[in-house]
């Protein structure tokens, strides 16, 4: 098989653009030029007399009519998009969708309608479709059961006896006649005239008029109560809030003095430099007297039993009161040793 | 030369049902097979030009009855085409009308021949 050379080819294709034949017809005229023209050579032509027997059929009156023919058989149907886009990129979306846009329209227009009317036919439709209940129509049906229904028999109310109505009576009993030892004597109360020189008793006696008895007494009536209904205070128990605080007799100033003039700084404490406060507690009877001082918190080094010696040393103090009763109260005093 | 523009003429008519019919024979196609094809079977009776066979090639394409698929060969670009579906059944009515057309221009020119015997 005899193959053209591509020169060759090259110069069939410039003739056939030479002469202006449609691209799209170009590729193809070209294959069947060459076909054409490698047959000739296989039946032992030489190429220059192909060309030349070539040119002379596809002369360039031909070549137009092919172009002319082909573009009049396929602009049948071109339309004005078609001429729009010619020369253009057709397959870049544009186009198809310019082509389909009178379809595309079209099927919009039907299927709005059809809702818009569906929408507007809807009740319509839906009474239609369901049908109106007959008057005799059977909702649902239910099995009845005979019921056997007694007569229940009223009960009968007791009959109401009605007291008969009774007439006024007086009670008058006939008086019966008895022998005398069984006749009761009855006794009626004294009158007013007899007490007033007689004194009531269990039985009458003939005494002396006009004795003076004085009754004692009584013994068991109510005494006035001397303390306040509540607040009942016991003198025993020891209390350690009162409504009012024991205190010294002359003041805080007083004790301050009589505990400065009392107390010594024990020997140990001084040497070894000790100071703070002894917390003493004692306490004070509802008669004023200190009692029960032991030292809660000390410092130790003598300055407790020095605190615990001085506060027994004090005497007179204003018993704290409660509900204005002396009471005991627990009292607590700090001690402060200071060395100076 | 007056022959073949006669034949020519004939033939511009049946062009697409020949076409059609072909394609339906074999696969694929390309122009000059067609042609080739055209003048083998015809014994040269009927010769198709490039410059007729081709828009009709096209336009059958843009009907859609051909499918076209480009091979490269021998350094140049070669368009196969092949029957569609809808080129199938366009290819068989198409061919029937044909044969019925040439059967009733039989029976209009026979009467002669009929009437000599």
């Amino acid at each position: 098989m005899k193959r053209l050379q591509e020169n060759r080819i090259d110069q069939i294709s410039k003739y056939l653009q030479a002469n202006k034949l449609d691209p799209e017809l170009l590729p193809e005229i070209l294959d069947h030029l060459a076909c054409e023209a490698e047959e000739s050579l296989w039946d032992g032509q030489a190429f220059e007399q192909i060309y030349q027997d070539m040119v002379k059929t596809a002369d360039a009156q031909t070549l137009l009519n092919l172009s002319v023919d082909h573009q009049n058989l396929l602009a049948m149907e071109k339309s004005l998009n078609d001429i729009v886009f010619e020369n253009r990129n057709k397959s870049y979306g544009a186009y198809d969708l310019r082509k389909g846009y009178g379809q595309t329209v079209q099927r919009a227009v039907v299927m709005g309608v059809a809702f818009f009317l569906l929408l507007v036919m809807f009740p319509k439709l839906y009474a239609r479709l369901t049908p109106d209940p007959k008057p005799d129509d059977v909702a649902w049906l239910v099995e009845v059961n005979p019921v056997n229904i007694k007569m229940e028999e009223p009960p009968v109310p007791p009959a109401k006896e009605e007291p008969a109505p009774v007439q006024k009576t007086v009670k008058a009993l006939t008086p019966e006649v008895l022998p005398d030892n069984e006749v009761e004597i009855e006794e009626l109360p004294p009158v007013v005239e007899d007490l007033q020189n007689a004194q009531p008793s269990t039985a009458t006696v003939d005494g002396a008029e006009n004795i003076d008895v004085i009754a004692p007494p009584v013994e068991n009536a109510p005494a006035p109560k001397a303390e306040v209904a509540g607040v009942e205070t016991r003198r025993d128990e020891t209390f350690t809030h009162v409504e009012q605080s024991p205190q010294y007799a002359g003041g805080n100033e007083a004790m301050s003095a009589f505990l400065r003039k009392n107390l010594k700084y024990p020997r140990p404490a001084s040497q070894a430099g000790v100071q703070g406060k002894v917390f003493v507690q004692f306490t004070v009877g509802s008669d004023g007297k200190i009692e029960n001082a032991t030292a809660l918190k000390g410092i130790g080094f003598g300055c407790d039993e020095e605190a615990v010696r001085v506060v027994k040393m004090m005497k007179d103090w204003m018993p704290g009161k409660q509900a204005g009763v002396p009471v005991r109260v627990r009292f607590t005093l700090p001690i402060a040793f200071q060395l100076d | 030369m007056e022959n073949n523009t006669t034949s020519n003429e004939y033939v511009r008519g049946t062009l697409k049902t020949i076409v059609l019919n072909l394609l339906a024979e074999h696969d694929r196609m390309y122009g000059y097979e067609i042609t080739q094809e055209v003048k083998d079977r015809t014994g040269g009776a009927i010769a198709l030009t490039f410059g007729a066979l081709y828009p009709v090639l096209h336009k059958l394409e843009q009907d859609g009855l051909l499918l076209t698929e480009s091979v490269e060969v021998d350094g140049r670009l070669r368009k196969y085409y092949s029957l569609t579906h809808r080129g199938n059944e366009t290819a068989r009515t198409k061919t029937d009308d044909l044969e019925r057309f040439i059967d009733a221009v039989r029976l209009l020119l026979a009467p002669k021949k009929l009437a000599t015997e």
